[in-house]
């Protein structure tokens, strides 16, 4: 995948680098880097980063040890879709155990994997800010919440159709 | 049924676009505090007050204002810290989500106190669809003469713009926040300097939390002596509670400080009690730093007094006995939960949110999950639970940032409240593995109707 932005997605970059005092342009780092990621195929590679270095003006590195620190951030590849499945106490006390076992079962990964026809990548997290609507994952930009079996199911096969209407 | 000054509105149809919230009487703190009050004037209001820092801490917000420094041909900043991650916590979401309006008002009324003209929102990275929400109020505002410059023609200006995190609990304490809004790791700094003098590109800068802005809409409409009344002693106003765990009704509630935490478990207005009639075994009352309460502590106090829904009440007992307010965050644990594993999985948190500076604080909470999960899986020595009491023990206090107390704090009263918990874990290696939750025998859980 090349890694440059294209006209709307340079459009955003300068909206974002708009918001601070021209001398603190690196400022938009964090935001610059989200649009990177969703660019450029839901991941940062070095390549990206060092283009977005690039665009702001700084040392590769000042990108990397931001990217790395930052869990939102993938620097390998992941699936299509991303299910991060909240694993922290409110959570856990509703059952997210049982969610995060059906997913594996169900998808034939383990946490951290990926499917192999590189659709589903199944992850865990930290406390996401849903703990009253556990249990919970997030996909996308979105929050998917009071998740049962069936709402698992029913998100699967919603993904793969819009995957195979994509193709 | 409680006074709502910040969620009254929120079920109004269509409060989220601008039309609407105009119409039910927002932006009127603007307009008196730009065309009738001086920016001293505001800051007056909110010490009046008696507002607290709804972010944790509770710290009094009209005071945290006026050690704001003034330098000349400085800019000042207000910064929203909108990071909301501590377990537990949701109810600056519920605010930015259904009252947008509200928090954009609120920002606007307190630049104009400090003097300043940009104000960053600092969101944390997982509210995206929020961010979007904001931004569509933001230029709701802009076009119709809220922002942008000489607003209402009394040539004060204001700009409003939303930074997204990326995934770092740490960001929410304001130095590391400010680092991040830098484009920076979020590394904690060292106080001092304090933000008020050197915060945001070393200009001064003020961090309040959403709630805490939004409150300042209610306080300069009505004004800071009324505000005042509501609530009692030094827990002033009305408090955004959210509420989840083992309840019938998980959600976010505005309480005025004075009902009790019984009321709030049980009533139907508030958590609905708990489903399926089981007993209350625990409580973790304000965000999971807080210390971890077992229900007779939880209802009332070691003196015998009932306990409030408030900062003095909450704390009353110290930490002997008591907790504290906190974030808000409610979690409420029934018979059925196991406090090790709860334990286990905030501590497994911390470790994972730790930023790594300071060596108790990365070594001691790693040390604290491993052995934490030894005992959840009946793997653990007796010596295990003085170990722990000795690892927390030593990072609180020792660490440049409260994220290290924030860690040993719940690992503390788990083993202050539950130490019986533990020990049967260790002495049940099989049992305590078979079954995921449970224990309730040990607690001393009680269950008091409304
Ligand atoms: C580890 C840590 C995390 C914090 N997270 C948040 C947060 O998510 N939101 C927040 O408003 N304050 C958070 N705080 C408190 C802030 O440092 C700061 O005190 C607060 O934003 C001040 O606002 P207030 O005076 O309006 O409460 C956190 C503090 C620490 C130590
Ligand atoms: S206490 Fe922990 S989170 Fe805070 S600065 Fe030290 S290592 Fe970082
Ligand atoms: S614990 Fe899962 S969203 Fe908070």
């Amino acid at each position: 995948m090349s890694v440059v932005f294209n006209h709307t997605q340079i459009a955003e970059f300068n909206r974002l680098v708009s918001r601070y005092p021209a001398e603190r342009k690196k400022s938009a780092l964090l935001p610059v880097l989200h649009l990177a990621q969703e660019s450029f195929g839901g991941w940062l590679s070095t390549d990206a980063m060092d283009y977005v270095a690039g665009l702001l003006n700084i040392a590769p590195i000042e990108v990397y040890e931001v990217a790395s620190f930052y869990s939102m951030y993938n620097l390998k590849p992941v699936g299509k879709y991303l299910f991060e499945v909240c694993q922290t106490g409110p959570c856990m006390v509703r059952g997210c155990d049982d969610i995060i076992e059906y997913i594996k079962e169900k998808l034939d990964l383990e946490v951290g994997e990926t499917t192999k026809d590189g659709l589903f990548t199944l992850k865990t997290v930290e406390c996401l800010g849903a703990c009253g609507y556990a249990p919970m994952m997030q996909m996308g930009m979105h929050f998917r919440e009071h998740l049962t079996k069936e709402k698992v199911d029913a998100i699967i096969e919603e993904c793969m159709n819009t995957a195979a209407l994509n193709n | 049924m409680g006074r709502k000054i910040l969620l009254d509105k929120a079920h109004v149809p269509g409060i989220r676009s601008y039309d609407v919230y105009r119409r039910e009487g927002g932006y009127r703190s603007v307009e008196k505090a730009l065309r009738t009050m001086s920016p001293d004037a505001v800051v007056e209001e909110v010490k009046k007050s008696g507002l607290r820092g709804r972010g944790g801490a509770g710290f009094p917000t009209g005071m945290k204002w006026s050690f704001l420094a003034k330098p000349e041909g400085i800019p000042r900043y207000l910064v929203v810290n909108a990071d909301e991650s501590e377990p537990g916590t949701f109810k600056d979401r519920y605010l930015m989500e259904f009252l947008p309006h509200l928090l954009i008002e609120g920002i606007i009324t307190s630049c104009f106190a400090l003097g300043s003209k940009v104000s960053y929102i600092y969101i944390r990275g997982e509210y995206a669809w929020i961010v979007s929400i904001l931004e569509h109020a933001i230029e709701e505002a802009r076009h119709n003469g809220w922002l942008g410059t000489n607003i209402l023609g009394t040539g004060f200006d204001c700009e409003i713009y939303v930074q997204r995190g990326a995934g770092a609990y740490i960001c929410g304490e304001e130095t590391a926040l400010l680092e991040s809004l830098e484009g920076k790791r979020g590394n904690p700094r060292i106080k001092p300097p304090f933000p008020a003098v050197k915060g945001l590109w070393d200009s001064p800068t003020v961090v309040n939390n959403v709630e805490t802005i939004a409150a300042v809409v209610p306080i300069i409409n009505e004004g800071g002596d009324e505000y005042a009344k509501i609530g009692v002693g030094k827990s002033t106003g009305t408090k955004l509670i959210s509420a989840c765990g083992n309840i019938n009704k998980p959600g976010v509630f505005e309480i005025d400080m004075t009902i009790s935490v019984e009321e709030f478990i049980y009533s139907d207005e508030y958590c609905g009690g708990i489903p399926g009639g089981k007993k209350l075994k625990a409580c973790i009352p304000g965000g999971s730093s807080v210390p971890i309460l077992p229900a007779n502590l939880l209802l009332k106090t070691a003196k015998g007094d009932t306990r409030i829904m408030n900062y003095e009440s909450l704390s009353d007992g110290g930490f002997a006995t008591g907790s504290m307010m906190g974030s808000g965050g409610f979690i409420v644990l029934d018979e059925d939960q196991c406090v090790v594993k709860n334990t286990y999985t905030l501590a497994r948190f911390y470790r994972h949110e730790s930023c790594g500076q300071c060596s108790p604080c990365r070594e001691g909470t790693g040390w604290m999950e491993r052995i934490l999960l030894n005992i959840d899986q009946g793997k653990g020595k007796m010596s295990d639970i003085d170990l722990l009491w000795d690892i927390q023990s030593k990072i609180e206090g020792n660490t440049i940032c409260p994220l290290g107390d924030a860690a040993a704090w719940p690992v503390a009263a788990a083993i202050r409240h539950f130490r019986d918990e533990f020990e049967w874990h260790i002495l049940h290696p099989d049992e305590c593995t078979k079954r995921n939750y449970g224990l309730a025998h040990y607690a001393d859980p009680i269950h008091i109707p409304a």
